[in-house]
């Protein structure tokens, strides 16, 4: 066993990003939640009466649904909802141009590290700043090739039918209580449409920034990637760290049409006040491929489970899932596969790291049913523990009514062994070296499949989460 | 076994004076040619019918319950006693005791034993103990008796392994059970033949409760085998036990309860095993007959060396509903559990396992592995599996599988081009999925009587769909 200081020294817990910079909201809603509230968000967005009308009657579902009773500690969080401003307007106008950006809010960009030279690179940059999108930009050959990358406002704007036909169907407000809640209030995310055919090489980014105490985001994406496109979205998250509890509830709704590949990819790296209870999940018709990685660092408690409906012959879906519970950290993680039609196929990896007091929990569902023949699944969780104090735990349920379905869960828990450490000790280096060469190698199978481009901000967060400084 | 000393049990179980249920009173002390209950036992019964009645019935809502609809399988209202259909023994008041049929033909299939006890309806009839063992102070006895008797009775039932407070059904059984079986090795007693026991609910009606009490003192040996019969029955008809094992120090204790309840026959047992340092406590579960069985097994590793053994084979077909729920709990450091549950599912039938691994903080060193394994034979059939873990220390060793699939295609057709029919093939293909369990079975009599009965259902409902 390493001694305490080696594990602190691994820096595990420093969190890099708790800086709060000054910018004034435009407007904002009083604290707590009401039918008048919700009235307002939506006059100020100009919104037709539909979205009103489902607005308000995802309200009543809200307030009707328990809190839930599983997963993690909810118990504060009712007190954190009736101090949370349910919607902070930062800027009247969209930014077109990376020069009307205000400096105060591209300081926030600048520290957290994403050069200018880099955000020409990649193709399309969504940043949020608070609850709306700030900054938006589209390479123009993705434009010609008429792919919609928007902030979930303007998807509603410009493109309305389309818009309404998809809006809530993956994810109905209904679905949860969480759900319902951002149904009710949502503000800010993407609007993504990839035209049948069209492949993306880059990916398209979102950043996502809540830099508002006692703000709570409730960002809202809806993709839908057409026959046989092909596209990779990636979103990630900082907060600064404040005193009081703060809360993240998404809504990300994907459709994935005949033959197509879509991967979504969360680097999550909330402030360790910040209650994250996201609801993810994408319909994935026949032929088509979904592919959900996911990674959680931060935040108090995290519930987040994204899931693949493979709705079509031959669907397959893949998640990856990683999380890392530091001191008085929560990961509720894991992922839903459920298997509709026949021949479809999917595998979650699940790879946790506790340390400290921190916990991770793996909880998914596997459910495969009646005539979704030949239907394959396979899970696999690994936890690793680093400290006596720290708790991993595993949920799995398998409901299958399927005979023909062949499905394997498996899942271990270990503790970096006293023998891996003296083995690479005694190749010469030194305690702090080899335990981050030990998580390193844990984690690798989910790290190596984030992407080059993406590797400036996030795979420097992750190595700076792991490995901390060594030596 | 031959017969070395009979002692007509206790005959009458006329337990419980139905009014006084119907205005929600605790039941009454009993009458019949047995002494009413102790003081000491009328007040726990009360306490526990206060408890039951505080406790709502097991719904869906309830994470333990999700996958089975209790009051959807059995109708609730006939649970608790009444006054028509209250316990009562057939033909045996203190003479020669009737036994049907199917019992003496189970008991002749039974290879020697150390002792025997005969259950019928919830009352003991028949204890049969070899005298040598009682002259080295084993005690084996119906449960309403020694409660007179023993001291440990008052001391040990209902209090630390499967109280009242467990839930709803521990507590309507500490209020109901109307016998059982008392069971205490002492010291350094090794008994290498099982000690068994056979239970036999003649027709539908009300609920059945009775209890099992195992006290192995240090570096004792016993084993326990169980074995539940019934005729088809016409509506659901509950039989409930709450088995209580304890194993102390150093001490080897099996317990082996084998189902083959009839048609319409609902079978629910909580068991609490507590083992204490270096103790073995293994455990089997084998379900086969019945609509319905439910079984909450808790296995306590409570010092260091302890071992449990947990084995679990279901055979479900037609209508059968299979539930267990199982958790290990490592509360010491340095022990190690390890259960395999494994089942095939045929007709409509369907299995739900959810079992946990719960490593207590402090538990160092703990091996626990968790595995659950089902074969769907069926289009029909739904298998549902839900094997958690969690772990509060970091130096474990932990891991559990589950797995959900059909027949190999490739092993059957490998059989049936050797010239074996389908059917035999299926068979053989089965027998060998559940060999990995059946193989564990310490008794060859018991592994007979299993094998048999899969054979027997397997051929049954290969032809039906063949005919059909």
């Amino acid at each position: 066993m390493p001694s305490n200081e080696v594990i602190q020294g691994l820096g595990l817990d420093d969190y890099k990003f708790g800086f709060v910079t000054d910018s004034e909201p435009v407007f904002r809603t009083r604290p707590g939640l009401d039918a008048d509230i919700v009235r307002q968000i939506s006059a100020r967005k100009d919104e037709p009466e539909w979205m009103l009308k489902r607005r308000l009657k995802a309200l009543k579902i809200y307030e009707a649904k328990p809190m839930p009773k599983w997963g993690g500690d909810l118990s504060e969080l009712q007190e954190t909802l009736d101090q949370t401003y349910f919607y902070v307007k930062p800027q009247e106008q969209m930014e077109r141009s990376w020069d009307d950006v205000p400096d105060s809010i591209k300081e926030t960009f600048e520290r957290l590290g994403i050069p200018e030279a880099e955000r020409k690179i990649l193709a399309g940059v969504g940043a949020q700043y608070d609850s709306e999108m700030v900054y938006h930009s589209l390479k123009e050959e993705w434009e010609a090739k008429g792919v919609i990358f928007d902030s979930i406002e303007d998807g509603l704007k410009n493109h309305p039918e389309l818009f309404r036909k998809h809006f809530g169907t993956v994810i109905p407000a209904a679905d949860n209580k969480f759900a319902a809640l951002n149904s009710a209030v949502w503000s800010g995310g993407s609007f993504v449409y990839i035209p049948p055919g069209v492949r993306l090489d880059t990916p398209l980014q979102a950043y996502f920034r809540v830099n508002q105490e006692r703000l709570g985001q409730f960002e809202r994406t809806l993709i839908i990637a057409g026959e046989g496109s092909r596209a990779h979205y990636i979103e990630g998250c900082t907060a600064p760290v404040y005193s009081t509890d703060s809360f993240h509830s998404g809504v990300i709704e994907i459709v994935v049409e005949r033959d197509a590949y879509f991967r979504y990819t969360t680097i999550q790296n909330w402030s360790n006040n910040m209650y994250n209870l996201v609801t993810q999940r994408a319909l994935v018709r026949q032929g088509a491929h979904m592919e959900w990685l996911d990674g959680n660092l931060g935040s108090k408690l995290t519930m987040k489970y994204p899931s693949c409906y493979l709705m079509g012959e031959g669907a397959h879906g893949d998640i990856l899932s990683i999380a890392y519970a530091g001191d008085g950290q929560h990961q509720d993680t894991g992922g839903k596969v459920i298997h509709v039609a026949p021949n479809t196929s999917s595998s979650i990896v699940s790879k946790s790291i506790s340390k400290g007091t921190g916990r991770s929990s793996y909880r998914g569902l596997c459910k495969v049913y009646d005539g979704a023949t030949n239907a394959k699944s396979n899970v696999e969780c690994d936890a690793l523990l680093i400290n006596e104090t720290s708790r991993t735990d595993t949920f799995p349920y398998i409901e299958i009514d399927e005979r023909s379905a062949s499905i394997g869960h498996e899942a271990t828990v270990s503790k970096v062994g006293d023998e891996q450490l003296f083995y690479l000790m005694s190749r010469g280096m030194d305690e702090a070296e080899a335990m981050a060469l030990i998580v390193r190698g844990f984690i690798e199978p989910i790290a190596k499949e984030l992407p080059l481009e993406y590797a400036v901000e996030l795979n420097r967060l992750i190595e700076l989460e792991m490995e901390g400084s060594v030596g | 076994m031959s017969r070395i000393a009979t002692s007509p049990g206790a005959a009458s179980a006329e337990a419980i004076a139905p009014e006084t249920e119907r205005r929600g009173m605790a039941p009454a002390a009993q009458t019949g040619n047995l002494a009413p209950d102790p003081e000491w036992l009328t007040r726990r019964r009360a306490e526990a019918w206060a408890i039951q009645r505080a406790t709502p019935f097991p719904s869906t809502r309830s994470e333990e319950w999700r996958y089975t609809d209790l009051a959807r399988i059995l109708p609730l209202d006939d649970l608790l006693p009444r006054g028509s259909g209250r316990p009562r023994v057939d033909g045996a008041r203190g003479g020669a005791v009737h036994l049907p049929e199917s019992v003496r033909c189970a008991i002749a299939r039974d290879d020697d034993c150390a002792g025997r006890v005969i259950e019928m309806n919830g009352a003991v009839v028949s204890v049969e103990l070899d005298p040598e063992l009682a002259s080295r102070g084993v005690v084996l006895d119906s449960l309403r008796r020694a409660a007179h008797t023993d001291p440990r009775v008052r001391a040990h039932l209902a209090t630390e392994a499967v109280p009242a407070t467990d839930g709803k059904f521990p507590a309507l059984n500490a209020a109901l059970w109307t016998d059982g079986v008392f069971l205490r090795v002492p010291r350094n007693v090794d008994i290498e033949r099982p000690i068994r026991l056979n239970r036999w609910i003649s027709r539908s009606g009300p609920a059945t409760f009775s209890r099992i009490l195992v006290l192995a003192e240090e570096h004792s040996r016993v084993s326990l085998v169980e074995e539940i019969q019934s005729p088809d029955l016409d509506r659901a008809t509950l039989a409930h036990a709450a088995v209580e094992l304890y194993a102390r120090g150093g001490a080897r204790v099996r317990y082996l309860s084998l189902q083959r309840l009839g048609h319409g026959a609902a079978w629910i047992a909580n068991q609490r095993t507590l083992a204490e340092a270096d103790s073995t406590l293994d455990t089997l579960n084998v379900a086969l007959g019945g609509s319905f069985h439910r079984v909450d097994l808790n296995a306590r590793l409570l010092g260091a060396g302890a071992n449990s053994d947990m084995l679990g084979l279901y055979f479900g077909d037609e209508d059968q509903h299979f539930d267990f729920n199982t958790s290990q709990d490592h509360v010491a450091p340095h022990a190690r559990s390890d259960l395999l549950y494994k089942g095939a599912l045929d007709g409509a039938a369907r299995g739900v396992f959810r079992g946990i691994i719960r490593v207590h903080e402090g538990a160092q060193r703990t091996d626990a592995y968790q595995t659950n394994r089902n074969l769907l034979l069926s289009e029909g059939a739904v298998a549902t599996s839900l094997p958690n873990l969690e772990i509060g220390a970091d130096d474990v060793r932990c891991s559990h599988g589950a797995t959900v699939g059909q027949l190999d295609a490739e092993a059957l057709f490998y059989l049936m081009s050797r010239g074996m029919s389908r059917e035999r093939a299926e068979r053989l293909v089965v027998t060998g999925f559940l060999g990995e369990v059946l193989g564990r079975l310490p008794f060859a009599d018991v592994t007979g009587k299993v094998t048999r009965e899969i054979e027997t259902k397997l051929r049954a409902t290969r032809t039906l769909r063949k005919t059909g």
